[in-house]
């Protein structure tokens, strides 16, 4: 049936393609950076803390992984401001976003830390590190080198996830795209092209969580 | 026209809780059978099939789930194609899980050791009986728990055809609050009744996998 | 190492036609009342997330002013309806990908829609208006300045809110109705553009709070959407309509889901 593509009238709307884009490309990178942040401290708590911490933190990752972010999303915009948290839609978005992550990275990162042999923490001892230096640099960052691309795997899955933060009025990318739908109905064209900005956005993560990577774990000589 | 949140309600989620484990097992086993495929094409002796199938992985898994539902709902219905919410699902579905199945179990069988192959190659057994008989049985094994794990998120994940449109748990949760505006009870049900097709899975996953020893490839194949 | 490709194909084959013939065109369409009547069903989609026009009721059946009217078709027809739940932008691709009849969904006549659909003469009208709590005070689109207002993406009052421009207006827009309303009640939004009687619904879900109109912002009717090049099914359905106005039915639906109102002036075209 004579469908005429029209890509030329949805690429006149770049800017605001691009600006849904940036508005993407931040939430994603504050929900990593967040999201990890809890993941970590959560790992910890689980791994090594008191036991009714540990217990709380367990809850928090069952609950969260077996439930979907859509319906953490609506309870966050809809349902906190019962208990007097109001935040509007981007800051909701990005609260949903670093809770989901942080349980997925809690359960990442404590894989990390289980694979680190007891007897290197008592070396650690034995050469007189505090325990902070012994966290950081003897279960932290080998922890995280040996779940590194399991972790950055979670984070492409954050951004692609993003796109469903236009249920609650952000308006990032997919919100953009949607809008534009019901003004247009060119839905194939708008849906193609966003499509191909997500897989673009996805390739250029990978690529500074390569970067990350070479500078966080240089590789020694021999 | 308007009315309370009552048992009537929650007998209406969990009937609706139906079609999202009809619409998980049609996304389980589509994708199980093209990732498969995928898996093995991956691990073929041909150069130009394993970059080819490497290549559609990696843009599939860098494209949200979301974008391929709206692409095959809105977009292929432009061109007068009909397809249904579900036809649209069970496509959009199947093209995603197949493409992380496909990267779990190509781990799998690589994790079978060399020796295998070159085994089977002196009892002069072609490539595909070499696959059938000797190294499938044994990924299988490893493969387990990381699939049982993934079918986690396949549930979750059909949350998403909530926003085509699609009548499934999410969906008649997102109707329950038009006519009852309880969005903590409404949502709260929702997520509990996705913690209890979830959380089985997911206990499941770890059981099999401290029963079969393969804990450290979880964290590669995730 | 024998790799034979035809082997796999043969695999594969069965695969590739059982998912192509998901996509094949269905010959089974009806075009006209009497293909309609010949096939002894017609296929309506409908909306059931916006009352008072489509919901469901204490049975969690269908319900409202379009599934009345939509029932009413097959009355004249003579035949059961089959009913087709869609969302607000699954409206137009469910006609196009011929798989509902007709689309009885609050679905306003709007030129750009008319460019890919055909539209009966309307059947019922509402005014989006602003609404808000009692206690704001707003009285012109200049006051809603610095304020957050919800919006249905893509609907009337998204157009006009968008139109007015208001300086320092957040417009906030979301999926569909209900998400509005829900952002209204948890104060997520200062005001929303909704249906003429929005206020009804919130007063439900509120806690004391007091919801009224504050002005019109735009005022559309719905029409019943078919494929275009239908002229037949297009001239009965105005017939219909114009009948079911004269008959007092579509007053009394609308009596029955409108506590009590008339079904306003319905122009023709």
């Amino acid at each position: 049936m004579g469908y005429t593509f029209q890509f030329g009238t949805v690429l006149g709307y770049w800017p605001q393609f691009l600006e849904g884009a940036w508005l993407t490309v931040k939430l994603s990178a504050f929900a990593m950076t967040f999201g990890l942040a809890v993941g970590i401290l959560c790992a910890l708590a689980r791994s090594y803390g008191p036991k009714p911490l540990a217990w709380a933190a367990a809850v928090y990752v069952e609950f969260i992984r077996n439930t979907p972010f859509l319906i953490q999303l609506y309870f966050v915009f809809f349902a906190l401001p019962n208990a007097g948290i109001r935040l509007d839609p981007t800051k909701a978005a990005l609260l949903a976003m670093t809770i989901n992550l942080g349980a997925y990275s809690t359960e990442i990162v404590r894989a990390g830390l289980e694979s680190i042999p007891a007897g290197q923490i008592e070396a650690g001892r034995a050469l007189g590190l505090n325990r902070l230096q012994i966290i950081r640099f003897i279960v932290l960052l080998p922890a995280i080198k040996a779940v590194y691309p399991a972790l950055t795997s979670q984070f492409i899955l954050v951004l692609l996830g993003s796109s469903i933060v236009s249920a609650i009025a952000a308006e990032e990318l997919t919100a953009f795209a949607n809008t534009l739908n019901m003004q247009t109905f060119r839905s194939f064209e708008i849906y193609a092209i966003v499509t191909l900005i997500y897989i673009a956005l996805a390739f250029g993560f990978r690529a500074v969580f390569a970067g990350v990577h070479a500078v966080l774990f240089p590789q020694r000589a021999g | 026209m308007l009315r309370d949140f009552g048992l009537n309600e929650v007998w209406f989620l969990v009937l609706a809780a139906r079609w999202t484990l009809a619409l998980s097992a049609v996304a389980f086993v589509g994708g199980g059978v093209v990732g498969l495929l995928l898996a093995v094409a991956r691990i073929s002796p041909w150069r130009w099939l394993r970059v080819a199938v490497s290549g559609w992985i990696q843009v599939v898994q860098a494209t949200p789930m979301l974008m391929l539902l709206l692409l095959f709902y809105f977009g292929i219905n432009m061109f007068g194609v009909r397809i249904d919410a579900w036809t649209a699902a069970a496509v959009a579905f199947t093209i995603g899980t197949s493409a992380y199945l496909a990267d779990i179990w190509r781990g799998c069988i690589q994790a079978v050791p060399q020796g295998q192959w070159e085994a089977a190659k002196a009892l002069a057994l072609n490539f595909r009986l070499t696959l059938a008989l000797i190294v499938i049985p044994q990924a299988v094994r490893m493969a387990l728990p990381p699939t049982v794990g993934y079918m986690v998120q396949v549930v979750k994940g059909t949350s998403l055809a909530a926003l085509i449109g699609f009548t499934e748990l999410a969906k008649a949760g997102a109707q329950m609050n038009t006519i009852t505006f309880e969005p903590v009870r409404v949502f709260g049900t929702v997520s509990l009744l996705y913690f209890a097709m979830c959380f089985p899975l997911s206990m499941l996953a770890r059981r099999l996998e401290r029963k079969l020893h393969v804990g450290s490839l979880r964290v590669q194949a995730l | 190492m024998r790799f034979r490709l035809t082997r796999w194909a043969g695999l594969l084959a069965p695969a590739l036609a059982l998912a192509l013939s998901a996509f094949g065109p269905d010959k089974a369409q009806a075009q006209t009342p009497d293909e309609i009547i010949k096939r002894g069903k017609v296929v309506i989609a409908i909306d059931t997330t916006v009352p008072p026009y489509g919901m469901l009721d204490s049975s969690n059946q269908p319900a409202g002013i379009d599934i009345d009217v939509a029932n009413l078709i097959g009355k004249q027809l003579k035949v059961p309806v089959e009913f087709v739940t869609v969302n607000s932008p699954g409206r137009i691709p469910a006609l196009l990908s011929n798989r509902v009849d007709m689309v009885i969904a609050i679905f306003s006549i709007t030129p750009e829609r008319a460019l890919q659909v055909a539209f009966s003469i309307p059947y019922a009208g509402q005014s989006a208006v602003l609404i808000a709590p009692k206690t704001t005070s707003i009285k012109t689109p200049d006051e809603l300045k610095n304020l957050k207002v919800g919006v249905t993406r893509g609907a009337l009052e998204d157009g006009a809110l968008t139109a007015m421009n208001v300086p320092g207006m957040q417009l906030l827009r979301f999926d569909d109705g209900p998400s509005t309303v829900q952002a209204m009640l948890s104060g997520q939004i200062d005001a929303m553009g909704g249906g003429d009687y929005g206020e009804i619904y919130l007063r439900k879900g509120s806690k004391g709070e007091e919801y009224e109109q504050k002005f019109p912002l735009r005022a559309a009717h719905f029409g019943i959407g078919i494929r275009r090049g239908n002229p037949e099914l297009l001239q009965w359905l105005n017939t219909f309509v114009y009948s079911i106005k004269n008959t007092g039915e579509l007053d009394a639906i609308s009596r029955k889901w409108r506590n009590g109102a008339p079904m306003i002036p319905l122009p023709v075209f």
